[in-house]
């Protein structure tokens, strides 16, 4: 399958040695919506979250410290740079490690926070997370070794073999797993209570981008 | 340019219309006389005049420029589906980003309503997997991810409601879970007061409810447009009428039902309607 018919026209491409990055109003569209988010967390500050206090009629405000709110600006933007980088690639391998990325970014975002019940969440999806490392890049392991090239380019024009259909089954796996979707989102979803909105907000929005953009990828590699 | 100015002024007030519609039937079923039709327009024209105050507790940046995102996306949803019939997957992108607007609109003001309902708007990503299903189902069947391409198949080959049915109840289920007062719309439970647009008055609540209308007027032409090809204009009206008229009936006499429940609900309604619609084509 080509990408015109699944991105809309071509706008451009780039072409760097075997590796070529393609431009199309659908992958333009997810590039400059998540640096427009990454620039907004790179200017906001974080929100004071209100709780209810147990045994007493006032409210506690949880705010987020200046030293875990660096930390956490940080490696929010790198992770909306890593997204965006991961929604322009034009090869599979780069595409998987940004995702690697990606997900190592999303526990850290959330591992400076001192609260047991979402560190416990972070954990638990952190050992998804490295599990579902190996079929990722085992999957494009396997791609590789059966076509000889991770060039989506070329990936796209060719018949999809019966490896590389399993190669692609196993990166869906690593996908899914990495990003955190149903159904892992049971224990991800717990992350998301702690305060520090600009930051929780490009775990939630790189899992879906990379979700949005592995569609666009397993049709051109398997049609 | 003044194309799409003119399609987005038909979607905000076809939307805002169908929206007090929404609200006069499902008022009328539950024998109450309801507002006026044209309420809907008149409460979104309205806030755009309130006084609009921050609350000390938000995350500034991301609670104003949240709503704008809001907005912006649904506009984007206007050019690339009735302006352009560009890539379905774009509007897969489009609604994304709507989801993330309920996350973050929540988590940003500070609010124990919004951040609940943000948290819930993470378990309701399960909405997202009909939607997928859904595009690769249309894809598998006409070969093209382009809305012109789609409706080109269809007058060939005929209606896709009529090949993939079950395809076409997925894509329902989605736009029933994005009506108002749906049984699956968990982050805008009353017990979260307003869920994620609870702190949001003002102009900023202006430009959700303007946003609103626009997604419930392209989410229904998106249905009308990839399920039964090109239609006239009438032939939409009376299309986008009669959606919103069932949405409405169910939701009047459906209870909201719990996340866990909500979410376990959309997702075997999905896997059914896919492997039954896989059978379909391939068998």
């Amino acid at each position: 399958m080509d990408f015109v018919t699944l991105g809309g026209n071509l706008l451009g491409t780039i072409s760097l040695g075997d590796i070529v990055l393609y431009v199309t109003p659908f992958s333009l569209f997810l590039f400059v919506v998540l640096l427009i988010f990454t620039l907004l967390i790179a200017i906001s500050k974080t929100e004071t979250q209100v709780e209810a206090t147990f045994n007493k009629l006032g409210n506690t405000n949880v705010k987020v410290g200046l030293k875990e709110f660096k930390q956490r600006r940080f490696l929010s933007v790198i992770c909306g740079i890593a997204s965006a980088g991961a929604m322009i690639t034009g090869d599979l391998f780069n595409f998987t490690l940004f995702m690697a990325l990606i997900g190592i970014l999303n526990i850290g975002i959330v591992s400076a926070v001192k609260q047991t019940s979402v560190l416990n969440s972070a954990y638990q999806y952190g050992l998804i997370a490295m599990m579902c490392s190996l079929p990722l890049f085992g999957g494009a392991s396997i791609i590789l070794a059966s076509t000889g090239t991770l060039c989506l380019a070329i990936l796209s024009q060719m018949h999809a073999n019966p490896m590389v259909i399993f190669g692609a089954v196993l990166m869906l796996l690593g996908v899914i797993g990495e990003s955190g979707v149903a159904p892992f989102f049971a224990s991800k979803a717990e992350m998301f209570r702690t305060p520090g909105s600009p930051f929780i907000v490009i775990i939630h929005l790189s899992s879906l981008f990379i979700i949005v953009r592995a569609v666009e990828i397993f049709l051109l590699i398997l049609w | 340019m003044a194309d799409i100015l003119i399609n987005v002024i038909i979607a905000f007030l076809a939307g805002s219309l169908l929206l007090g519609l929404h609200r006069k039937i499902m008022a009328r079923v539950q024998k109450r006389p309801g507002p006026p039709i044209i309420q809907h327009l008149l409460h979104s024209l309205k806030f755009f005049f309130k006084e609009t105050a921050f609350p000390k507790t938000v995350s500034k940046p991301f609670y104003i420029g949240i709503v704008f995102i809001l907005a912006a996306v649904w506009i984007v949803g206007v050019i690339v589906g009735p302006v352009t019939k560009n890539s379905l997957l774009i509007l897969f992108g489009v609604y994304a980003i709507y989801k993330i607007v309920e996350h973050n609109s929540g988590s940003s003001s500070g609010s124990p309503y919004g951040k609940l309902s943000c948290v819930r708007a993470v378990l309701s990503a399960a909405t997202e997997l009909p939607l997928f299903a859904v595009i690769v189902l249309v894809y598998l069947k006409t070969n093209t991810m382009n809305i012109g391409g789609i409706i080109s198949y269809q007058s060939v080959n005929g209606s896709l409601a009529v090949s993939i049915p079950l395809a076409a109840l997925m894509f329902f289920l989605l736009l029933l879970t994005k009506s108002p007062y749906s049984p699956f719309a968990i982050t805008k439970d009353k017990a979260l007061v307003s869920g994620f647009e609870t702190e949001h008055f003002g102009f900023l609540r202006g430009f959700i409810m303007f946003a609103e209308s626009i997604s419930w007027y392209v989410m229904l032409w998106i249905f009308l447009t990839i399920f039964f090809g090109h239609l006239s204009v009438v032939g939409y009206i009376i299309g986008m009428i009669v959606i919103t008229f069932i949405t409405s009936f169910i939701n009047s006499v459906t209870p909201i039902l719990n996340p866990n429940h909500s979410v376990m609900s959309q997702i075997t309604i999905g896997a059914v309607c896919f492997v039954g619609t896989l059978i379909m084509i391939f068998i």
